[in-house]
């Protein structure tokens, strides 16, 4: 691309944060745009300035992006959802005494470590507004591992309960629920490769 | 023209600016601007997720083409987004009438 050093520079950083295809979109404004100057300014340097500035920093496309990605919805929702879901979780657990379940205690820590991971990558999620990709990254992390802690805690419940309360009935609906929630958005926000 | 005076109009106007013919981003910003005289001049780069978002909920569709050897996106209103715009327009007008009688503006001088 016949540019400016500048221009290069500033879609090498927008391009560390965005999804390739949308700083395939930026570069194509982003030349226009020093051209634009460039016939009315006549100096690379000067036009090359005036189109970034212009374009904004890229701390403000990028939260731009940010805040109008399927990925932030999805965020916000799971969290949203998450306290509602322990609430729910914690009461079948507690009625179905799921203390004296046959499990060995490895298999608890691991499950709440990852749970925790889950729910510390869904607020990593929430608070990153510099940088897509990251943000992208770690709520996709935290939903298909809800996903997979959902399925592991149904099992566990429909396997290892001996009796099934009211609470269970209305815990694993709900799980269920999430899951196909977030089996349906995923693919369809990794697919719009755009965003 | 401060961007929080154009919260929840931002959508209109994209689309407004697609109404013609298709254009890609810095194309529809260009004639944001043009089209309000230089008032509403939003940083170009914010104006690509508005236009993604606005794709994502089927009122334009995009495409790829190859112009002076870039690939350039464009976006052109759909059926949906023609109906989303005259409902903008009509939701626009009616503000205005209301706001205007509220705020009791005296019409314009006449400047010749």
């Amino acid at each position: 691309m016949a540019g400016h050093e500048l221009i290069s520079a500033q879609l090498a950083v927008l391009a560390a944060r965005l999804p390739a295809q949308a700083v395939e979109e930026l570069a194509d404004g982003l030349q226009e745009s020093y051209e634009h100057h460039l016939r009315c300014h006549g100096d690379s340097e000067v036009a090359a300035r005036a189109a970034i500035a212009q374009f904004g920093d890229a701390e403000m496309i990028t939260a731009a992006f940010v805040r109008a990605s399927p990925w932030r919805r999805m965020t916000l929702a799971l969290l949203a959802t998450g306290p509602i879901m322990a609430a729910v979780w914690a009461a079948a657990l507690l009625s179905g005494h799921a203390w004296d379940w046959p499990l060995p205690a490895p298999a608890k820590i691991l499950y709440g470590v990852a749970l925790l991971s889950a729910a510390i990558m869904l607020a990593f999620s929430a608070l990153t507004t510099r940088n897509y990709r990251r943000m992208r990254r770690a709520v996709t992390s935290a939903a298909i591992g809800l996903i997979l802690l959902d399925l592991v805690m149904m099992i566990a419940v429909l396997t290892l309960a001996p009796t099934l309360t009211w609470p269970m009935a209305i815990a694993i609906p709900a799980s269920l629920l999430r899951v196909l929630a977030v089996g349906r958005t995923l693919p369809a926000a990794s697919a719009a490769q755009l965003y | 023209m401060r961007a929080e005076a154009l919260k929840g109009h931002l959508d209109g106007l994209l689309l407004a600016a697609l109404e013609e013919r298709p254009r890609h981003g810095y194309a529809v910003k260009e004639a944001l601007r043009d089209t309000t005289e230089g008032r509403i001049d939003l940083p170009t780069g914010t104006i690509y997720p508005a236009l993604h978002r606005l794709e994502r909920a089927g009122l334009i569709a995009g495409s790829w083409s190859v112009v002076g050897g870039r690939r350039r996106r464009s976006y052109e209103l759909t059926a949906a987004g023609r109906t989303a715009l005259s409902r903008e327009r009509t939701g626009w007008q009616e503000f205005a009438i209301a706001i205007t009688a509220a705020l009791g503006t005296r019409p314009w001088p006449a400047t010749s």
